[in-house]
């Protein structure tokens, strides 16, 4: 195997072309919906800097779904119509950005947990041999920098007061079994092939490792990460039952009605003009 | 939603114009601005060398839509090229943020720009992120003129 890049999606390996696009859709998916939720959270945040930090993740998060469904240009898919005409079911974004969620708590896994998972993955995107997405992810990640601060920040904030402590953990508890298992099953074959083709850098065990390394300092606050000497790891054995492995998601569900009709902008193309 | 057929041709906000098809957004940007006009572009002591030369010169004269600082000037153009037989331009842009709501005003503008010129019949315009753009990208004129609005960089 050459170390040489693959500068389109035809260079691919037919086994790793489609799981490639699979990640992006998902990722692309994820990204859209987690803006969505961002937004929610624009008025209603604890402090007006908050809502200010949640508007700026919110058009971050949109910038890179927007950037991320345009790369499926190259595989073949209509990006357009990925965006605006799919049903609920086709959907590859985490069941964790289902529906709105009811608490700042709630908001905290997604914007510390869920939103470092997403980083995580894209960390594994930054020497890919795929090169159109290698070209892109630093300055994704350069932005997410920013989201993973006011994560931790909002969380240690909440952890230092008994009642927070206590509504952060139930709420991180309730978030946790999607992260982790978020990456795919140690033996995906998913990302196993495109790892051993250097697209991605490190296999689903190997990332879920690194988002441990990166959310274990604060997770184990709740009880929910130990550090080792070796590794960060989960106090939980994932539950893998329910999982929809060609979706990255829990097999049922998907965004629900007004969620879906947001990530599809059905409101704002009634409105377009010529 | 109430099933009735949307309006066409919805007016904005009172103290914007009226959005027509093919409207030139910088433009309107800049009058919504209060006609804020650009610095005039850097003296040239020679004549620009060829056709890519002269068309990174004009991207001197496109203003980022939020300051009144030339894209050339805040780093946002990574390179030119240009074909002098067919008048194919290609320019290389980044922008500040992956979620930069002024993509299309610069774009747009860019373009604008570059096809008034002599010689050009057609313009590329390829987005790139690597490296990412950061303050350091900014020229040192960019700078002076950011810091006389107020910008410090």
């Amino acid at each position: 195997m050459t170390e040489s890049g693959f500068r389109s999606a035809e260079d691919l390996p037919e086994e790793a072309s489609g799981h490639l696009a699979n990640l992006i859709l998902a990722l692309a998916d994820n990204k859209r919906l987690l803006g969505i939720r961002y937004s929610d959270w624009i008025l209603g945040a604890p402090s007006v800097e908050a809502g200010i930090a949640c508007s700026a993740m919110a058009q971050d998060e949109w910038g890179h779904a927007r950037i991320l469904y345009a790369m499926l240009r190259d595989f073949g898919h209509d990006p357009s119509a990925l965006e605006h005409e799919r049903a609920s079911n086709e959907y590859h974004s985490s069941e964790l950005l289902d529906r709105d969620v009811a608490s700042w708590e709630e908001f905290l896994a997604l914007n510390f947990l869920w939103d470092t998972a997403l980083s995580v993955q894209f960390e594994m995107l930054v020497e890919s041999r795929y090169e159109p997405i290698h070209y892109k992810v630093r300055k994704l990640l350069e932005e997410e920098r920013f989201h993973f601060d006011h994560g931790q920040g909002w969380t240690s904030r909440l952890l230092s007061a008994e009642g927070g402590r206590t509504a952060l953990a139930e709420a991180f508890g309730a978030a946790w079994n999607a992260c982790l298992r978020g990456f795919g099953p140690d033996d995906d074959p998913l990302s196993g092939t495109l790892a051993m083709h250097g697209i991605v850098r490190r296999d689903a065990a190997g990332a879920r490792a690194r988002w441990l390394e990166r959310v274990g300092p604060v997770a184990a606050e709740t009880g929910l990460a130990r550090d080792t000497e070796s590794a960060w790891i989960s106090t939980r054995e994932p539950v893998w039952e329910d999982r929809w492995l060609a979706r990255r998601r829990a097999a049922k569900g998907g965004p629900d009605e007004d969620s879906l009709a947001r990530a599809r902008g059905d409101r704002n193309r009634e409105l377009l003009m010529d | 939603m109430n099933g009735g057929a949307p309006a066409r041709g919805v007016a904005g906000p009172r103290h914007l114009p009226r959005y027509e098809a093919g409207m030139d957004f910088g433009a309107v940007l800049r009058e919504t601005q209060g006609g804020r006009e650009l610095p005039p572009p850097p003296a040239f002591a020679e004549p620009a060398a060829d056709l890519a030369e002269g068309a990174r010169r004009a991207l001197y004269e496109v203003a980022d839509p939020e300051f009144p600082i030339s894209i050339v000037d805040l780093g946002l153009v990574r390179g030119v090229e240009a074909d002098e037989e067919t008048g194919a331009v290609t320019v290389h842009l980044t922008f500040t943020a992956t979620a930069c709501p002024c993509m299309d005003f610069i774009e747009w503008d860019v373009r604008q720009r570059l096809l008034e010129m002599d010689g050009i019949r057609h313009v590329e315009i390829v987005t790139g992120w690597d490296p990412p753009w950061t303050t350091a990208a900014i020229s040192a004129r960019g700078r002076k003129l950011l810091r006389s609005v107020g910008v410090v960089t």
